[in-house]
């Protein structure tokens, strides 16, 4: 039973990526022949591999330039979303007013619009005629600076994109939490926020966890977002990948980004696994 | 709260509080001696719980106060409060040792690490646990979980200790253990206790006074020998131990059930003819297989409780519940007369003001 | 974690349901902090908004814009001729009329593929099964573009360019881990003593699945599905590499029209994809907020 998704994802992704890795380094027969066929500089050899490929990506000062910025976005975005949902899920957890009602539904509202629209949104909202501009001049600030084509704005699309998740996820973790243990840290002599730090922090470690890393890996790989409201360099990796695969016509060089992404999104993957595996072995010790 | 080694009384003072448009507690008054245990005992839904939140701080009451030692606590937050409670399910952290669960409240007071050291272990030998000093809550057992909890709440030194039917998690075994050893650590210091359960057994056997909650109210508050002996109220009759149950008429020689049955009575909580609601324990029902006056009864079934033997009758149509010796032999015919009842108008007991007089 | 669970479900209790966490005692007068506090509060909430609902309600008003000057917060002029630019242009109407078409059938593979797998995930420990799980996860771990260049090669040799099957595998790729994630949790849900107890009472096992497991799932896989309709609905990257020049749906358009048309048609371009969504999602609202999505992510 477990065997079409398995082989779905072996035949379209696991041997596409396959087929990439021996591209990236060199290797250019096989499934990647068609590829191959009409892509500029390539770094080929018949036998062995060759690092060339990857040399000349690292080694290329506006790929590092958007590798900065990847991670930059990435971890301010991470950052942010994290001390969002806890922000939410907290007054969530503790309060059950209208007003949190209304905060409940409008951290979820992304999850209702399409990447594309947001990031579209997204960036009207904040370009030269924008609203925050126009917000800006009617108080005086006429200097407010353009955040519309910045990577500011790519970071506001991406926490914007990201904090419904973040908020489903630590509100469930924080709401698995019996309000007894709550009200015993209370008896204790705990005052709310030494309540937080003390017992509802440490029992919420896994779904941070999870917000942090999808979070992460959702910044790395994406697209839309970037290539819409972002400058045209340094950008996010996907979007220089993109360019590099259709625009300067350089498939392998695209591919070897996508690499160096790729090992960067598993890094973070490993600590989410890690996470979850080191939870379910202390779940089933004491069940 | 470390000042608090002499005992302290608390007083519910006309205490009422709404939850989502219902009354749960309304007008409730009581009072609670120094160094009592005190049960709250009621079925789900009575109020003893939102009772104890209110006590422990958790809730507010919208009307009346509660004083511990005569000062008003009403409105203080559960951490500034000199109260310490064991909830229902003990609700240890659990990322936290038993060592760290129990510190957790010195901690927070900022207590020398040495003097923390020793109260935690004072306290865990006292409740018996000094050796699981440094495992995890998921590690040790239902039991010494609650024991855990137990000393969570004792190493504060509170006026007041509350727990929240702190046995219903345990088997039943376990449960009496467990009990036993509650009430004995609750005499060895003398701390004001407040006990909220709806097992009436366990009520009975731990309490200096039970408090017999419904519909919000206090029904009864009184010693468990008084509530057992002269349940105050038709419900506090039928909810603490069985009872038989009949109206019909008290006459000069004896009780007439409304099935027409004449049954003799030996004592009575009022002897004032009229019509009455009687209430029989079922050990008060005294059979004979010699017709010695006693009402006609047969026996419709058996049952073995082991120290005893319960027995089903039929008396003139009314089914009538009798806890008899279990070597009794089996018949199919009796007399019964009632040895004790206690008589209800209203649902409210009819007593005369001197103590009932046995007409033996 | 069972003593977590046993408290979770006492919390449920008939007294303790409606009891909210003690918070600090609220006087008749709020002290200066709580003043602050509130304020405070007030102001986030406000922030709030305009962060999350400010871009939206902007590009909605544009939709009806005719003459909109720098820097006022509202046009002034008003029109629906951009409705009818939208509306007159065929190549925008087919574009929805694919989209609509490969949504549902992306789902429905992605079901018929998936939920088999979820139902082993979650019912049978063998060997490899966290592995398997994980490694669906990789997925979503490795950068789209990279995989659709790659994938390229892959189709090219199958002959799967430019094809309906083709823009359905790219889309049904990004639907395997909702698919197979929020399912396996849901079905983990299921006590496994109440289908046990179907067994005992006569039923096949097939029947036990569709009279008692599937219905109890069904909130997980609901959502689940919407998650997939909305992924393949949304998915512009893959689609536009494979599906040119035959297969271009609504989001792929999005991309071109931003850049060539006026921001108006745009905007009133957004709205009409945004709809499906937000109907969707209507539906699946409560399931959505109620952990179902959540739970899907901790691998048990």
């Amino acid at each position: 039973m477990v065997l079409p998704p398995v082989a779905v994802v072996a035949v379209f992704i696991g041997f596409p990526v396959g087929a990439a890795i021996a591209y990236t380094l060199g290797r250019a027969g096989g499934p990647n022949s068609t590829v191959a066929l009409l892509a500029q500089r390539q770094h080929i050899v018949h036998h062995g591999v060759t690092t060339a490929a990857y040399r000349e990506v690292l080694g290329n000062p506006h790929v590092r330039a958007d590798l900065w910025a990847t991670v930059w976005v990435t971890l301010v975005t991470i950052v942010v979303v994290v001390l969002l949902s806890w922000a939410i899920g907290l007054y969530l957890r503790l309060s059950d007013t209208r007003i949190s009602r209304i905060v409940s539904a409008l951290s979820v509202i992304p999850l209702f619009i399409p990447v594309v629209i947001a990031s579209y949104a997204i960036l009207t909202f904040y370009a030269s005629q924008g609203f925050i501009k126009t917000l800006a001049y009617h108080l005086g600030w006429h200097s407010f600076p353009t955040l519309g084509y910045t990577l500011t704005a790519v970071a506001i699309g991406e926490i914007w994109v990201n904090v419904p998740f973040g908020v489903l996820m630590m509100s469930s973790g924080l709401n698995s939490v019996p309000n007894a243990l709550i009200e015993a840290a209370r008896d204790s002599g705990a005052s709310l926020p030494r309540t937080v730090r003390s017992v509802l922090l440490p029992m919420n470690v896994i779904p941070t966890v999870i917000v942090a890393t999808f979070t992460g890996i959702y910044v790395l790989g994406s697209f839309t977002v970037p290539y819409l409201t972002g400058p045209s360099a340094p950008n996010l990796m996907g979007v220089s990948m993109a360019n590099f695969f259709s625009a300067f016509n350089q498939p392998q060089q695209a591919e070897v980004m996508a690499m160096i992404v790729f090992v960067l999104a598993v890094g973070i993957g490993t600590i989410y696994v890690w996470a979850n595996v080191r939870a379910s072995k202390r779940a089933s010790i004491t069940s | 709260m470390t000042d608090a080694q002499t005992p302290a009384g608390l007083l519910i003072d006309r205490v009422s509080k709404d939850l989502g448009g219902r009354t749960i507690v309304s007008d409730m008054q009581l009072e609670v001696h120094a160094g009592e245990l005190t049960c709250l005992l009621g079925p789900s839904g009575c109020g003893k719980t939102t009772t104890l939140r209110m006590i422990g701080g958790f809730l507010q009451p919208d009307a009346g106060a509660i004083l511990i030692d005569g000062s008003d606590i009403s409105r203080l937050p559960p951490e500034k409060r000199p109260t310490a409670m064991v909830f229902q399910n003990y609700a240890l952290w659990p990322h936290m040792t038993v060592f760290k669960n129990v510190s957790f409240g010195l901690r927070l007071r900022k207590l020398p690490k040495a003097e923390i050291r020793e109260r935690v272990e004072n306290v865990l030998e006292l409740v018996g646990l000094t050796h699981h000093i440094h495992s995890y809550p998921a590690r040790i057992s239902g039991g010494e979980q609650q024991r855990v909890a137990l000393a969570r709440a004792l190493v504060l030194e509170p006026k007041v200790l509350l727990l929240d039917e702190p046995l219903s998690n345990l088997d039943a075994k376990l449960r009496v253990r467990v009990r036993e050893d509650i009430r004995e650590i609750q005499q060895r210091i003398g701390i004001t206790t407040i006990f909220v359960t709806h097992d009436q057994d366990e009520a009975l056997s731990l309490s200096d006074r039970i408090a017999v909650m419904s519909g919000g109210r206090v029904e009864q508050y009184a010693d468990p020998r008084t509530l057992y002996r002269h349940p105050a109220t038709h419900f506090v009759a039928s909810f603490v131990g069985a009872m038989n149950f009949y109206t019909g008429t008290l006459g000069g020689d004896g009780f007439r059930l409304a099935g027409g049955a004449q049954v003799p009575v030996d004592s009575l909580s009022s002897r004032t003819p009229g019509e009455y609601e009687i209430g029989v324990r079922p050990e008060d029902v005294t059979v004979s297989s010699n017709g010695d006056g006693g009402a006609e009864a047969s026996v419709v079934r058996e049952i073995q409780r082991g120290h005893y033997k319960e027995l089903v009758l039929d008396v003139g149509g009314d089914e009538m519940r009798a806890f008899v010796a279990p070597d009794l032999p089996a018949v199919d015919r009796l007399r019964v007369r009632f040895s004790r009842g206690v008589l209800y108008r209203d649902g409210v007991l009819q007593e005369q003001s001197e103590s009932p007089v046995a007409v033996r | 974690m069972s003593a977590i669970e046993q408290q979770g479900v006492a919390l449920g209790g008939l007294e303790q349901a409606e009891l909210p966490v003690a918070r600090p005692t609220r006087r008749r007068m709020p002290t200066p902090r709580a003043a602050v506090l509130r304020g405070l509060g007030f102001v986030f909430v406000v922030a709030l908004l305009v962060f999350m609902v400010g871009p939206l309600v902007w590009l909605a008003v544009r939709a009806f814009s005719g003459i909109w000057q720098y820097p006022r917060f509202w046009p002034s002029h008003w029109t629906l001729q951009w409705w009818r630019t939208v509306f007159d242009d065929k190549s925008l109407g087919r574009s929805m009329k694919l989209s609509f078409e490969f949504a549902p059938v992306v789902t429905v593979a992605s079901a018929a593929i998936c939920l088999p797998a979820a139902y082993a995930f979650s019912r049978f420990n063998f060997p490899g099964r966290r592995v398997l799980l994980v490694s669906l996860f990789a997925t979503n771990a490795f950068p789209k573009i990279g995989l659709y260049i790659s994938m390229a090669g892959v189709f090219y040799s199958l002959n799967l360019m430019g094809t309906f099957l083709g823009v359905v595998i790219v889309q049904l790729i990004g639907t395997i881990v909702f698919m197979t994630w929020i399912p396996t949790a849901a079905f983990s849900a299921i006590p496994r003593s109440l289908e046990e107890a179907a067994r005992d009472v006569g039923a096949g096992p097939l029947r036990v699945f569709f009279r008692v497991t599937f219905p109890l799932a069904a909130p997980g896989i609901f959502v689940a599905m919407i998650l997939s309709f909305l992924a393949a609905f949304d998915e512009a990257q893959g689609t536009f590499l494979v599906g040119i020049p035959n297969y271009i749906t609504m989001p792929t358009e999005m991309y071109t029209l931003v850049l060539n048309y006026p921001e108006q048609a745009a905007a009133v371009f957004s709205i009409l994809l945004a709809i499906p969504s937000v109907v969707l999602m209507s539906l699946a609202r409560k399931h959505v907020m109620g952990g179902k999505l959540a739970e899907g992510f901790q691998i048990r």
